[in-house]
């Protein structure tokens, strides 16, 4: 394992009014290496991984992402200063998303969200950015789909485009959050193929997910949410095959019957 | 029909005067296009202050809004003819001219603007926290994600709505030749004092304005249908 983890989450904290979601959570994301988050609803899954690229602002704690701190760097008399917006968008292009609703934008074709990106953020040739875009949807097995709208695709189909198009970004590390749990059962099978795909090429990865096979066959760790803090993790035959915790123990009676 | 109803009626007059009154409708035109530029440019102005997350850009919007929205045009006309320059004479101390054509468009435009405002405000606000979040999380500059995601989408969405907004528009240039705009109405008016027939010539302008506002609008909606089909299946 290398010195500087590609994503290390420190102390992370964040409330909402007086509701506290996350309370302290601290882990590291390897290079290379495919981290599963489960737990149940509301256990601040998803809050977790907004915060890993400040779609929402951690309340407290610090997100590094290849050593660089998110929250900004502390001055020589112990200040933190709160970085640009300019700065954290630098930073989030390093960082691909895919989320539970797509989120594709809707005007635009395919190829059209594949390359805005790499356009307008990336700066790069619109030439370069096509062939770079065609080489994404060859990766999610939809080279055949780029000059149609989103509103035709399936849902399976739509979350493969949402991945290509974080792909386009080359990204160092890839986020999840519930990629398949919008989808129909015989749709998620497609999508999760494709994170298989992803994982097995040493994409560096962090899935929020429900599936639990995945989380179990594809991941290297495996973190059990509970109450906005880390209840367990460990290796995924350790999580799964046994689990310190009791909760963890119950959550994953329920989800494996 | 009687005899005399019929003269009444003979467009022939109208046709005799064309030249002049097609100068007149090219005039509302002129007073449309550039009414309709102000509006949508002050309209989503207004529109981005009325989402914007400090209070006090809010609030400029909405008061923008409602003085606009709530004004009649032909006051606004009026006022931006006659005293708005007086104000202003007498703010900088110097004698202030408005020409009619100026205050059609800005009087016209500003009302508008609060009717844009609040279709680009509804606009806006109906694209999903999602998309925005898709363009943050690929690192977009907020203008990126405005003039990229949000835009073209908030102008597919208002379009049907627009055109009406733009009837409207047009409908309202109409009482510019009340400031002596020599728009069709105005021009009418002029060749009904020397012809003192005002049946045809008055009747041929209603005809005139409705046929160009029925074919335009039309073929509007027929195309922008056809364009957000699209995205919408």
């Amino acid at each position: 394992m290398d010195a500087i983890p590609a994503i290390r989450v420190v102390d992370l904290r964040k409330n909402f009014g007086a509701l506290e979601v996350l309370r302290g959570v601290s882990f590291d994301v390897h290079r290379g290496s495919v981290v599963s988050m489960i737990g149940a609803s509301g256990s601040g899954k998803s809050t977790l991984l907004r915060c890993i690229n400040r779609l929402e602002t951690p309340s407290a704690g610090e997100v590094f992402i290849d050593g660089e701190p998110m929250g900004g760097p502390v001055t020589a008399n112990g200040e933190r200063k709160e970085r640009p917006l300019s700065d954290i968008n630098r930073m989030r292009r390093d960082l691909g998303m895919v989320f539970q609703q797509f989120n594709l934008w809707p005007h635009m074709t395919v190829i059209g969200n594949v390359i805005e990106a790499p356009l307008r953020v990336r700066r790069m040739k619109r030439k370069a950015a096509i062939a770079l875009a065609e080489e994404c949807l060859a990766r999610v097995h939809l080279s055949e789909k780029g000059t149609e709208y989103p509103a035709r695709l399936s849902g399976g189909q739509m979350q493969r485009v949402a991945i290509a198009r974080a792909l386009a970004m080359q990204p160092k590390a890839m986020l999840f959050d519930e990629p398949t749990s919008s989808l129909d059962p015989e749709l998620t099978d497609e999508v999760l193929t494709v994170m298989r795909e992803l994982a097995a090429d040493g994409t560096t990865m962090i899935v929020v997910t429900h599936e639990m096979a995945f989380a179990r066959d594809a991941s290297d760790r495996v973190l059990f949410l509970h109450n906005g803090q880390i209840e367990e993790e460990g290796p995924p035959d350790q999580v799964f095959g046994a689990p310190k915790s009791e909760r963890c123990r119950q959550f994953l009676s329920k989800k494996l019957q | 029909m009687s005899e005399a109803l019929v003269d009444a009626l003979n467009p022939a007059l109208f046709w005799e005067y064309r030249q002049v009154l097609l100068r007149g409708l090219a005039f509302n035109a002129y007073v449309f296009f550039s009414a309709a530029t102000v509006a949508l440019i002050v309209g989503l102005a207004a529109a981005l202050l009325r989402v914007n997350r400090a209070w006090p850009f809010r609030w400029i919007g909405t008061l923008h809004v409602e003085v606009f929205r709530n004004a009649p045009d032909y006051i606004m006309v009026i006022w931006v003819h006659f005293v708005l320059p007086l104000l202003l004479g007498k703010l900088i101390g110097q004698r202030v001219e408005f020409s009619p054509f100026a205050s059609a468009v800005i009087a016209l435009g500003f009302v508008y603007s609060g009717y844009f405002a609040e279709t680009f405000r509804a606009g806006i606000q109906s694209i999903p926290q999602g998309h925005l979040d898709a363009g943050r999380a690929c690192g977009m500059a907020e203008s990126t994600i405005l003039w990229r995601i949000i835009l073209p989408q908030v102008v597919r969405r208002m379009l049907p709505e627009a055109v009406n907004q733009f009837v409207s528009l047009f409908k309202a240039t109409t009482i510019v030749s009340l400031i002596a705009v020599p728009d069709l109405m105005y021009q009418v008016s002029m060749v009904t004092q020397q012809e003192m027939r005002p049946l045809p010539l008055y009747t041929g302008a209603a005809v005139t304005y409705f046929a160009v506002i029925y074919v335009v609008a039309g073929s509007v909606r027929g195309l922008s249908e056809r364009w957000r089909n699209k995205i919408y299946a």
